[in-house]
């Protein structure tokens, strides 16, 4: 159990997220601390690169325009690019010295995890860090996906042993959510091909025409269950507009959806 | 999923054991997932000495988190970006392949894909005298090629001799065995001393596709489970050795777009962090000058879309000579 005084730094870094990207929410003040936002799209789609992007944000200082918070980056498949992220520092910092640059990437803490069971295992020993770090409080797992075909093949033929651990995983990174006051942004890969009946269509039939995004939920319930936000990224092929992404938010309790764009630059994101 | 035996960890006995697999409590994952008081008072065992177990397995399985600014320093010694054999392929792939990536080359049968593997392995050997494994799993690499390569860029018959012996050949037929040269890889890696200065830079795969294809259609996930699985080790060789791992693939057409696509599905798309379309033009009997092309179709630094021309025909992978212009220098 933590200390009262981390719970009230905590609480008093409440309101420094709604600054984090508010391009990439339906509603203002998005994202709250217990928000669950999930990166859905297929590979090419800009999601990685947005990741990059909240997790500069978050660790350039508030002098430097940032939020000066911490972040724990969770990788499942050695995708993380850290040359990448240095990049983008070098092009946001006003003072882009090498000082400054392991400044920022002091605040974020990253870990590699090869299975889900290490993943489970990995969250149970993190609760530790989140009671010790109370300016930790962006949450990334890129990709929570990354394990569904090897789980399902480990699981044989039942469908509760295939999806017992991320199941389990899912239920633990909600606990450490709600009880650390964390936001937790996830990506999931677009493996399947969409759906063609409108029973699983993911918009209600009236918005389908404007907003037809490549989705097929494949992960268990538990973690369909507790996604607040899901951000649905594409490319668009016409290179004629110079915003090459698009990204479709949906606030889900609310049922708010928006729909903007975006290009990458060598600084990074830009709307 | 391990499973709880004496021994495992200090602490943990077989007494301990024997109660907590009568509370249903067998696995790593059910220790640490256990309400600790809980499964002290059911089985009456010290709730001190349940903690400290705890603490022991936590540590021992879990993954533990690294600071971004060491990782930081760590990257900025060990990356290297090493020569393809061709300036124009280097330019695509800004400078070369970087070392910790997977690099894609896919193409339709003919596009160049082994041509340029070659002239990776003799550059990488020859120019910078480090090592080079590859692995064959199409029957297309040739060796007297490659010595053609190597007699191109070096005159002298003892450094051509002494490349060749730092590039090693494997001939895999079946993913198993690939598994099992990258296991071998891995143990050799693990046991030098400092990894990241070993004389092995360079892995080179040609083809995935070869090995891969057969497992896929069949009982999906089975045939998926272990792409996967090759894709990890793949990823945690380039990572864990700052090794430069290449990798080739036929394409197919998206029947949406219309554009040539990697073979392998969406889930294997995901894995290389750069990619590379090997293209053919000109008409197949003209030999002499069949024009390929290299586009960037994925890459974590620059803008997909970008084309250079390579020059790959009865000789190997160099810039055409000055009097012919080419496009992309």
């Amino acid at each position: 159990t933590c200390a009262a005084f981390s719970l009230l730094a905590r609480l008093e870094g409440r309101s420094s997220l709604k600054n984090l990207e508010p391009c990439l929410f339906a509603e203002e003040g998005s994202p709250v601390h217990g928000d669950v936002i999930e990166f859905h799209g297929p590979e090419g789609t800009g999601k990685t690169e947005m990741l990059y992007h909240l997790v500069a944000r978050c660790i350039i200082p508030k002098s430097g325009g940032g939020l000066e918070v911490e972040v724990m980056f969770i990788d499942t498949d050695y995708h993380f690019d850290m040359l990448r992220l240095v990049t983008i520092l070098e092009h946001r910092l006003v003072q882009s010295t090498e000082e400054m640059i392991k400044q920022c990437l002091g605040r974020l803490f990253l870990v590699n995890c090869s299975s889900s069971t290490q993943l489970l295992l990995t969250l149970y020993s993190l609760e530790n860090m989140f009671c010790t770090h109370p300016s930790l409080c962006l949450l990334i797992v890129d990709s929570i996906s990354a394990f569904y075909w090897i789980d399902r093949s480990n699981g044989g033929e039942s469908l509760n042993l295939q999806e017992m651990n991320l199941k389990k995983c899912a239920n633990f990174l909600e606990k450490l959510v709600r009880e650390h006051h964390l936001a937790l942004f996830a990506t999931t890969q677009t493996i399947m091909q969409k759906s063609t009946s409108s029973a699983e269509s993911f918009f209600p039939l009236k918005l389908q025409h404007e907003f037809d995004t490549d989705y097929r939920p494949y992960l268990c319930k538990s973690w369909q269950q507790m996604v607040t936000h899901r951000i649905f990224f594409s490319k668009q092929f016409n290179s004629g507009n110079s915003k090459g992404f698009t990204v479709v938010s949906c606030h889900l309790k609310k049922n708010n959806v928006v729909k903007r764009s975006f290009s990458i630059a060598e600084c990074g994101v830009q709307f | 999923m391990v499973v709880l035996r004496a021994g495992l960890c200090p602490g943990l006995t077989e007494e301990m054991i024997q109660v907590l697999r009568a509370n249903s409590v067998r696995t790593v994952v059910d220790f640490v997932s256990s309400d600790l008081e809980d499964v002290s008072q059911k089985c009456s065992l010290s709730y001190k000495a349940l903690v400290a177990v705890r603490r022991v397995l936590l540590a021992q399985f879990s993954a533990f988190p690294a600071n971004g600014a060491d990782l930081y320093e760590e990257l900025k010694s060990s990356t290297a970006i090493l020569p393809t054999g061709s300036p124009s392929l280097d330019q695509l792939l800004d400078s070369g392949l970087y070392t910790g990536e997977v690099t894609e080359l896919m193409g339709t049968p003919g596009s160049g894909k082994t041509q340029v593997c070659l002239s990776i392995a003799a550059s990488v050997s020859l120019g910078l005298k480090q090592h080079v494994l590859f692995l064959d799993s199409t029957g297309g690499f040739t060796a007297s090629r490659l010595y053609q390569m190597l007699r191109a860029q070096a005159e002298d018959e003892e450094e051509q001799l002494e490349a060749l012996q730092r590039i090693q050949v494997a001939r895999v037929f079946d993913v198993y065995e690939m598994l099992s040269a990258l296991q071998e890889v891995r143990d050799r890696l693990s046991q030098q001393a400092v990894s990241c200065t070993g004389p092995l830079k360079t892995v080179v795969i040609d083809s995935v596709s070869a090995v891969i294809h057969p497992l896929l259609g069949g009982r999906q996930s089975e045939g998926l489970a272990i792409m996967m699985q090759l894709a990890r080790e793949l990823k945690m060789l380039a990572k864990e050795f700052s090794l430069a791992v290449v990798v080739t693939n036929q394409v197919t057409r998206d029947s949406s777009t219309g554009l040539l696509k990697p073979a392998l599905g969406r889930s294997w798309s995901f894995v290389p962090s750069t990619r590379v379309l090997l293209e053919s033009k000109g008409a197949a009997w003209e030999e002499a000058t069949t024009r390929r092309s290299a586009s960037l179709a994925k890459s974590p630094r620059q803008p997909t879309g970008m084309q250079v021309e390579l020059d790959i025909g009865n000789s190997d992978v160099q810039e055409p000579s000055p009097a012919t212009p080419t496009e992309g220098l």
